[in-house]
């Protein structure tokens, strides 16, 4: 049995392999042209720097302003698609609405938003926020559910309202938790906006796509530095914060 | 005080926890509530406030009823019941204060609430309840800094706040040593005397029941198999409540 799993799986990964034209040989040939791509990028060329780091600025800003509205947005979500707190009708409508726009990537969003708005930061930043209030929805959901039953009982037992209840027995168990997840979704939206540049939507990603374009390697290698070295950077604090809330 | 008419809970699954339970509870009463884990004591405590929803049966509280009514006039109700339990139940991260605080949100406005605005009639009111527990001076600590004991006498305090006409307590020292339990148990007592608080108190130690209640009811099976004061709990009477053969 548990071989017959292991044989169909490795059968599995074979014929995908095949179907999708994966050949070994054509990495080894293509590999002095990588050399060469590469050897072209040095040095880079450091008077494209204030154009990199206004990219890089640009999309803090878009994974910034996007993930703290989706941190709010994604509020009443939250707890309207948990299961201990919301009428069984509106769980089971919001969480399978969430579900729905949450398959939808920050990228295509990007795409939609810049037919819908125009160029610039400005859809990047409403992709942003599109993709991380339905994951952030989620992750806080599955928070509420996972709270102490005790304080809450504790609290409507003192003839609390709904709202009060929410307030001082729940809040208190998941706001740190809520912050920590918000924190690492600014983390990975920082990831996600670098290339929100590429369909147009603003940030270090458009500097990038320009420079590959104009096949000015050693311009393009500053924006990738700067691109490693701001999220390296974004992350390091992010992690730092986060270790002190939980 | 407390009127507990034909009380039935079915709890999901089939599950019969109480048959028709009756009592009356008069003012200044301190009924300690006996019997096996699983004789219906959480339930029928839980029931008095409907934090579990009766099935039939009436329940009234200081006159007012508590089963049967909307939830503007329930809030209103819960306000004169102040409970305690075996876990204490306090958020754990939020300060001693505030969590004795939340023992005045039956009263203050709900909006200013929300954003943690209390008028400074109730925030005195909290201060005065922890200073009757004894621990006036941890306000500003996180409750989940304090000991076991500890935190049962803020959640005291937080029932104390609500200024009610009864105490539930659903096993308030289970959790705790023996000499702890019966400090938590004194406190009670005390409370019963001095403020001729109702209480109705869980409790599966015997000796400390006897000790501490002015009346003693013995459940067992989901019925109240036993009703009187702590002098007529004889042998016979232990076995009836807590024997292993069928009563």
């Amino acid at each position: 049995m548990k071989r017959a799993a292991w044989l169909g799986a490795a059968l599995l990964l074979l014929a995908v392999a095949w179907h999708i034209d994966a050949d070994p040989a054509r990495l080894v040939r293509g590999l002095p042209w990588m050399w060469d791509f590469v050897r072209r990028m040095v040095p880079p060329d450091f008077r494209v720097l204030p154009a990199a780091l206004r990219g890089a600025v640009g999309t803090i800003e878009i994974a910034f302003l996007g993930t703290a509205l989706a941190a709010a947005l994604a509020v009443p979500l939250g707890f309207l698609s948990a299961r201990n707190v919301a009428p069984p009708a509106v769980y089971y409508a919001v969480r399978t609405a969430l579900n729905f726009f949450r398959s939808i990537d920050t990228l295509v969003y990007a795409l939609l938003f810049v037919a819908a708005v125009g160029l610039g930061p400005f859809p990047g930043m409403l992709a942003v926020v599109a993709y991380t209030t339905t994951s952030l929805a989620k992750l806080y959901s599955e928070t509420i559910e996972g709270i102490e039953p005790g304080p809450v009982d504790a609290i409507r037992a003192t003839g609390a309202t709904r709202l009060q209840v929410l307030r001082f027995g729940i809040l208190p168990q998941v706001l740190p938790l809520f912050l920590s997840y918000v924190l690492y979704r600014f983390e990975s939206n920082v990831r996600a906006a670098t290339v929100l540049g590429f369909v147009g939507a603003g940030g270090i990603g458009l500097y990038l796509q320009t420079y590959l374009r104009m096949i000015d390697y050693p311009a393009a290698s500053t924006v990738l530095l700067v691109t490693v070295v701001m999220v390296m950077l974004v992350d390091f604090a992010s992690a730092r914060i986060r270790a002190r809330l939980v | 005080m407390i009127e507990v008419q034909g009380l039935r809970v079915v709890l999901p699954l089939e599950t019969v926890a109480l048959y028709g339970v009756d009592l009356v509870v008069a003012p200044g009463e301190f009924v300690v509530i006996i019997g096996r884990s699983g004789a219906g004591k959480t339930t029928f405590l839980r029931a008095i406030n409907r934090l579990v929803e009766p099935t039939s049966g009436t329940v009234r509280v200081a006159g007012q009823l508590v089963t049967g009514t909307d939830p503007g006039a329930l809030r209103l109700v819960r306000r004169q019941i102040g409970m305690i339990f075996q876990q204490f139940n306090l958020v754990r991260r939020a300060s001693v204060l505030d969590n004795v605080l939340a023992g005045r949100l039956g009263y203050v406005p709900e909006w200013p609430s929300l954003v943690g605005r209390f008028p400074p009639r109730d925030r005195a009111l909290a201060r005065d309840c922890l200073a009757q527990v004894g621990l006036a001076d941890f306000a500003a600590r996180r409750a989940d800094t304090l000991s076991g004991g500890e935190q049962q006498r803020v959640a005291i305090a937080r029932a104390l706040a609500q200024e009610p006409q009864v105490i539930l307590g659903d096993e308030p020292t289970a959790s705790l040593d023996p000499t702890l339990a019966g400090s938590i148990m004194g406190i009670l007592g005390r409370i019963n005397r001095e403020r001729r608080l109702t209480l109705v108190v869980s409790q599966h130690q015997l000796e400390t029941a006897l000790e501490h209640g002015t009346r003693i009811v013995g459940f067992r099976a989901g019925h109240v198999v036993f009703d009187g004061p702590p002098a007529a709990v004889s042998p016979d009477v232990v076995q009836l409540v807590y024997g292993e053969e069928a009563a």
